[in-house]
Order: structure tokens, then sequence, then C-alpha cells
């Protein structure tokens, strides 16, 4: 078992990047590795309630950030400086997550065996 | 000497970080690194299709990955889902979708994402391009 960070740090629409971070993340979830997310800089927007892609012709991955605790993946952190960057408010966020300062989360990536970026 | 995996994630024309990982790959064979295999996800599988013609004076990024493949062994995956939606598909995916042509040859092959996780989990170190 691997310590595997995946931190996304683009927008969920115009690119497939998140949703390709996301495939990745679950699959390695179900793979019995051991998976940390993070979302900083312009990624903090996947967190954003009420997205309807749909309508962008795109397909709703956002969805499946729900299902994060099926797959046993329990460190979700988002980076504090970008939330305030986009003045979101933490507690309106989609789904339940840890918020950390960028020290934090620099902290947490010496922690990792891999860090991938999407 | 480690065991490195390498993760192509960009397209081949058009972006810097193929080509990049390509020089990375052999320099790493060169310093005597043993490379688990290439693994093309993303954008990084456009790099695999067999149709790329690219002028005579132009460098032929899809030929120096297949041989580097054949020189040196070492397994050019693709993630399969990321290659179908892409349009690159070997001749098995496009018998099964009822196609007439299919561009993936070997020594290029389709993987799953779980074979990117269970190479990750094997070896020392990823390299993301």
């Amino acid at each position: 078992m691997k310590k595997i960070t995946i931190i996304f740090r683009h927008a969920p629409h115009g690119s497939a990047k998140g949703r390709e971070g996301l495939d990745f993340a679950l699959l390695s979830a179900s793979f019995e590795q051991e998976v940390s997310l993070i979302f900083v800089d312009e990624g903090v927007l996947n967190l954003l309630p009420l997205q309807t892609p749909e309508v962008i012709g795109a397909k709703d991955f956002l969805a499946a950030f729900k299902a994060l605790p099926l797959y046993d993946i329990e460190c979700v952190y988002a980076c504090h400086q970008s939330l305030a960057d986009y003045q979101l408010d933490e507690l309106a966020l989609a789904f339940p997550l840890e918020i950390k300062s960028p020290a934090e989360i620099g902290e947490l990536l010496t922690q990792a065996d891999e860090v991938f970026v999407y | 000497m480690s065991k490195l995996i390498i993760q192509v994630n960009q397209a081949g024309y058009g972006q810097g970080s193929s080509y990049q990982a390509l020089q990375f790959t052999k320099a790493a064979i060169d310093a005597g690194h043993q490379v688990v295999k290439v693994f093309f996800y993303q954008d990084g599988v456009l790099s695999t299709n067999h149709l790329q013609s690219p002028a005579s004076d132009e460098f032929a990024l899809y030929q120096a990955w297949r041989e580097l493949g054949q020189t040196h062994q070492v397994p050019l995956v693709n993630c399969v889902s990321a290659a179908l939606r892409r349009g690159v598909l070997s001749a098995a995916e496009s018998a099964e979708n009822q196609l007439q042509h299919w561009n993936l040859e070997p020594p290029f092959q389709m993987g799953g994402l779980g074979e990117l996780v269970t190479g990750i989990e094997q070896a020392d170190r990823v390299i993301c391009f």
C-alpha cells in the first residue's frame, strides 16, 4: 500500500483534468491504496454545490465526490487561502472536508509516497 | 537503481512535456534505472496514435517512443478509457465498437488504470509529465 495524494488545482469545467483525477483517486482507493485529496487554487471550485455540468455537455462527475467515503477516502482537504481567494464560504461546500493552511498542506505533502497533480 | 514509472498526461504535439518525458525516460535508463512501464493517461494517449504523420523535417515523437519501447523492452501502456474517449483504438476495441478503422499498433498496448496503480505500488517512484 502506498500513500497517494492527489491535488486538484484546476476548475472543474473546461478541461477533463478534474474528472480524470477523480477517476484515478477512486481507482487507487479500490486497489487498496491510502488516498488523500487536496483542493487548491482553482481546484476549490470543484467544491461548489448546485453545479449542472450537463448544460455545457459535460458529465456530472462532481456528484461522485459525494461517494468518497464509500471508497474509504477519508482524508480530504481544501486550502484555506484558496477558498478565501475565491470568497467561498466553507460552510456551503458540497461535501465535508477539512480546511488546511498552505503550511499544513505542505506538511501533508511530505507524508505522501506519491503526489499527483490534476 | 530505482524502479520507475513514467506517466505521460499531455498530448505529444503542441505540448512540450511528452518530449520531456521521452528524454527523461532515456536518461533514466542510461543511468541504470529500471523503467517498469510508461503509462499514457489523459491527453497523453494522443501520443500513441499510429496515424500521426508529422512533416519529414520534424521530430517524430511517436517513432521515438516506439523505438524506446522496443529497444529497452519497456511496456508502453495506454489507459484504455482515456484512449477510447479520444479516438485511439486498437483493432480489438475497433471490432467491439463495430468500427472499420483503428490507430493503435504494437508495441503500444491498452491497459486499465488499475495497471498504473498496481505498478505504482511496486515501483519506487512515479514521475508525471
